[in-house]
């Protein structure tokens, strides 16, 4: 290894170790850390806890850019803990701090201290979904190519669902806990309700124009949506979601924005 | 050549600008916060274009990385500025990459890349300065078309290593620029908060003798700096913090430029005459309106009579 990369991966280590002390102890190999005095600069440590203060700081504010409602629902003090815990535990590995946080619901399913809060972990994948889903590449609507339903035989149709369009099954209501902390319904008080009865939800997440959205998938359309994400033909998915109503189904897929457009698979 | 200046246009002011479309020659943005492949910031950032030339000025290339520079990001960068055609592609003269083995790794795992998300120093050395070439010239390589490079607010000073070479800074630089062809992004305000930091205690207690040391320090720094490698100017305001580890500057971008640095930026546009100007507000971001009369300040200092500057260069 050269020179050059042991000095930096030192500074990194004093950035990222947890406790620090060892690796600071390190760095004092290849960076001036005297303390601040009559004749020294004013670097040093007191420097170091600036760059280390800085991380902190990106990690409060990156992760709660992501995950707003576990936020609230942890609270400041301990949300910033765990947004510090796991820089320490997770770094990025990317220069775009939008990429760092997706394992914050593994993270959060193995933190002892949480296991009486189990509905957390898989609040933090439906955020993460709709983190994603906020960048995901734009795809216009095609309303005209809406006829090719009528048109053709299902088995030769595929639908073009909007971007990043996911499906999420939980043991826990996560669809009512984001929407109440985002959209302000349902109410916090049904919410509660839910979580005592530990009522199950599947979130359908989507994004309606520049909206990331999340509501609970209507019966059947889990299966259906996951069929035609796998790449399965109108026919194929309908086959395997015979709860859901396509009738009422279709209109409201292509009012809410899920349902952007239609295409003619020629069959041969 | 007639200076033009423009704005670091950050979320607050999404709406407002483009509603109001302020005369300014353009504006800068951080190209890592329109990486993703679509959506609302990416659509408000196409829509800024269509009324002013865009600078895309990044904070996480990590240039100066012995690991190199991330593929991921280069892809991500290349991709936006062929969207954006911007007037001017920006980084540091810094790292953040480098290889570290986390607690949660295990026992016996081995160090993976990761990004410290900030830019961190780098000695001013020969090596290091090959390090940093070869990056640039990677990303110039692929953009095909030549970057430029800022100097840095840094807050540790690497200890010269046995046979190390040590160049200054001023020198550092120009050789990246002569070697590969890139423009220096010369930041005022970084250059200022380093020579405060680095004023030894004894001159502390008295403020105005501090300041005036800090700036004499910024001129010869400049003055060090051939006119024709030059070619953006960054002025911004920050802090000084004193706390129970000790009293350091830290360039935060959230407050007004201070009186130093417009002198230093005076002589800064004087000396590399015609350079663009860009004003950088990031943190507690104020009213447009108070960013866009720091706008105005900076043109109007551009046209300071000389002998506003005599007790910059001869203090």
């Amino acid at each position: 290894m050269s020179p050059l990369a042991t000095q930096q991966n030192a500074l990194v280590a004093a950035l990222f170790s947890w406790p620090a002390d060892a690796a600071v102890k390190n760095l004092a190999d290849f960076a001036d850390l005297s303390t601040p005095g009559a004749a020294h600069l004013l670097r040093g440590q007191r420097g170091l806890r600036a760059y280390q203060a800085n991380g902190h700081a990106l990690a409060e504010r990156a992760l709660l850019a992501a995950y707003p409602v576990v936020a609230q629902l942890l609270g400041c003090e301990s949300f910033a803990a765990l947004a510090r815990a796991l820089w320490h535990a997770h770094p990025p590995v990317r220069g775009d701090l939008t990429e760092w946080g997706g394992v914050l619901a593994a993270f959060l399913a193995h933190d002892e201290q949480l296991l009486g809060e189990p509905y957390l972990a898989d609040t933090a994948s439906l955020e993460w979904a709709l983190h994603q889903c906020a960048g995901a590449a734009d795809q216009a609507p095609q309303p005209g190519s809406l006829r090719l339903l009528t048109q053709h035989d299902p088995a030769e149709i595929q639908l073009q669902l909007a971007p990043a369009c996911r499906v999420l099954q939980s043991g826990w209501p996560i669809v009512s806990i984001v929407n109440a902390h985002l959209m302000a319904s349902p109410a916090l008080a049904l919410v509660g309700q839910k979580l005592r009865l530990a009522v199950a939800e599947t979130a359908l997440v989507w994004r309606q124009q520049q909206q990331p959205r999340c509501r609970e998938a209507v019966q059947g359309e889990a299966d259906l949506v996951q069929a035609l994400l796998a790449g399965a033909t109108l026919g194929q998915a309908l086959a395997g979601a015979p709860a859901l109503d396509v009738a009422a189904w279709l209109p409201m897929a292509v009012k809410s924005g899920l349902l952007l457009g239609v295409t003619h698979q020629i069959s041969h | 050549m007639a200076s033009t200046f423009g704005v670091g246009w950050r979320h607050p002011h999404y709406r407002e600008l483009l509603e109001r479309r302020p005369a300014l020659d353009f504006l800068e943005v951080h190209s890592e916060n329109f990486f993703a492949d679509g959506g609302a910031a990416l659509s408000v950032l196409m829509q800024g274009r269509a009324h002013y030339p865009v600078s895309l000025h990044g904070v996480g290339l990590s240039l100066g990385a012995a690991l190199g520079v991330d593929a991921w990001h280069l892809d991500k960068l290349a991709r936006l500025v062929e969207r954006v055609e911007p007037v001017r592609v920006s980084d540091h003269a810094s790292f953040a990459r480098a290889c570290f083995t986390p607690a949660s790794a295990g026992d016996g795992a081995s160090s993976l890349p990761v990004h410290a998300a900030d830019l961190l120093p780098i000695p001013f050395n020969r090596a290091a300065l090959d390090v940093l070439c070869a990056n640039v010239q990677a990303v110039q390589d692929r953009l095909k078309r030549p970057i430029l490079v800022e100097n840095l607010s840094a807050y540790l000073r690497w200890k010269p290593l046995s046979g190390d070479a040590w160049l200054s800074e001023a020198q550092f630089l120009t050789l990246l620029a002569r070697r590969t062809g890139c423009q220096l992004l010369v930041d005022v305000n970084n250059l200022y908060v380093n020579a405060l930091n680095d004023q030894p205690a004894t001159v502390h207690a008295d403020s105005a003798a501090w300041a005036a040391c800090a700036v004499s320090a910024c001129a010869d720094w400049l003055n060090a700096i051939p006119p024709a490698c030059v070619g953006e100017l960054h002025v911004a305001g920050h802090c000084r913090v004193a706390d129970e580890h000790g009293e350091i500057a830290i360039d935060d971008h959230g407050s007004p430029v201070c009186a130093e640095v417009w002198r230093l930026h005076a002589l800064a546009s004087r000396r590399f005459e015609g350079v663009p100007t860009l004003v950088e507000w990031d943190t507690d971001v104020p009213d447009l309106d108070i960013l866009l009369a720091e706008v105005q300040t900076a043109k109007i200092n551009t046209r300071r009579p000389d002998a506003l500057l005599q007790s910059v260069t001869r203090p």
